[in-house]
């Protein structure tokens, strides 16, 4: 049975604002601006699932123009010069960073897996019997970036049990 | 000196490659490995003076890894880069014999201060 555990949107805003400072901004002159805007729109997501002590997937979204931007930042490179790779592989680690910061909130007996990368918007892809239940929404550099929380639900799992 | 990387993201061996350079160690010897198993092989045949790992990996976990290398006699220097810091976990590298844990997010200034002491 998984513990009630939130990670609050500060919490998760402290975490990102570490991933900013160390990769994205390290001059600290675009950082992630908070939206609030829980609709906005996304082109790629990655997400890394959390099972044992607490259940939920942890997922960061944002439009390909700031996806590219992350991997020239990462990789030290141009814009123009990120392939779909680089891409692709940063945003599993921005996922996994994210993920991993979360995951040391939570009780003891939490596993993490490996991040899934999709590059396709994040309505693309459904969490069963999952919930959303905090969210980190902003824009960076005028695009779209979002990090949510979502708790699977254990009801289910034991309506179907009982 | 040598110094094998396991990261199954070769973005974040990249950015360890990158820090190392910028913490002032970039004149050593650099091999890479993609998961653990590589990671072990690699250690095994490479002979490296020292190994920073990911911890969740493919194949094998880097806590795995270190044990794998530790039962087989092998005393190289082995600490862990990754995104996930638990007591317990720090508590399992420790007692599996790891020198360093370092958590990402990181700094140049961080692995300046850890690895300073192991490779001088």
């Amino acid at each position: 049975m998984s513990v009630d555990v939130v990670v609050s949107e500060a919490e998760l805003a402290e975490m990102v604002e570490q991933v900013w400072v160390s990769y994205l901004d390290p001059e600290g002159v675009s950082p992630l601006i908070p939206t609030y805007d829980e609709s906005q729109p996304s082109e790629v997501h990655s997400s890394v699932s959390i099972t044992g002590s607490w259940s939920g997937h942890v997922v960061y979204a944002s439009s390909t123009a700031a996806a590219r931007r992350a991997a020239a930042a990462f990789l030290a490179m141009e814009m123009d010069e990120v392939s779909e790779a680089d891409l692709s592989d940063v945003l599993g680690e921005l996922a996994n960073i994210v993920g991993g910061n979360v995951k040391a909130m939570l009780p003891p007996g939490a596993m993490l897996s490996l991040p899934q990368v999709v590059l396709a918007p994040e309505a693309a892809t459904k969490y069963p019997s999952a919930e959303r239940i905090s969210g980190l929404y902003g824009t960076w550099e005028g695009e779209p970036v979002s990090i949510s929380m979502w708790r699977s639900s254990n009801d289910v799992k034991q309506e179907k049990t009982a | 000196m040598k110094i094998l990387i396991a990261d199954d993201s070769r973005v974040m061996r990249q950015i360890v490659t990158r820090t190392l350079r910028q913490a002032g160690f970039g004149d050593h010897d650099l091999v890479e490995a993609a998961d653990g198993q590589e990671a072990l092989d690699k250690t095994t045949a490479e002979k490296p003076d020292l190994v920073i790992s990911d911890w969740n990996m493919p194949q094998m976990t880097g806590v795995d890894v270190l044990r794998k290398l530790r039962a087989a006699g092998n005393d190289v220097k082995f600490g862990f880069v990754t995104s996930e810091c638990t007591p317990e976990m720090q508590q399992q590298a420790e007692s599996a014999g790891a020198a360093f844990f370092i958590v990402k997010p990181f700094t140049a200034d961080r692995f300046d201060e850890v690895l300073s002491p192991i490779l001088g």
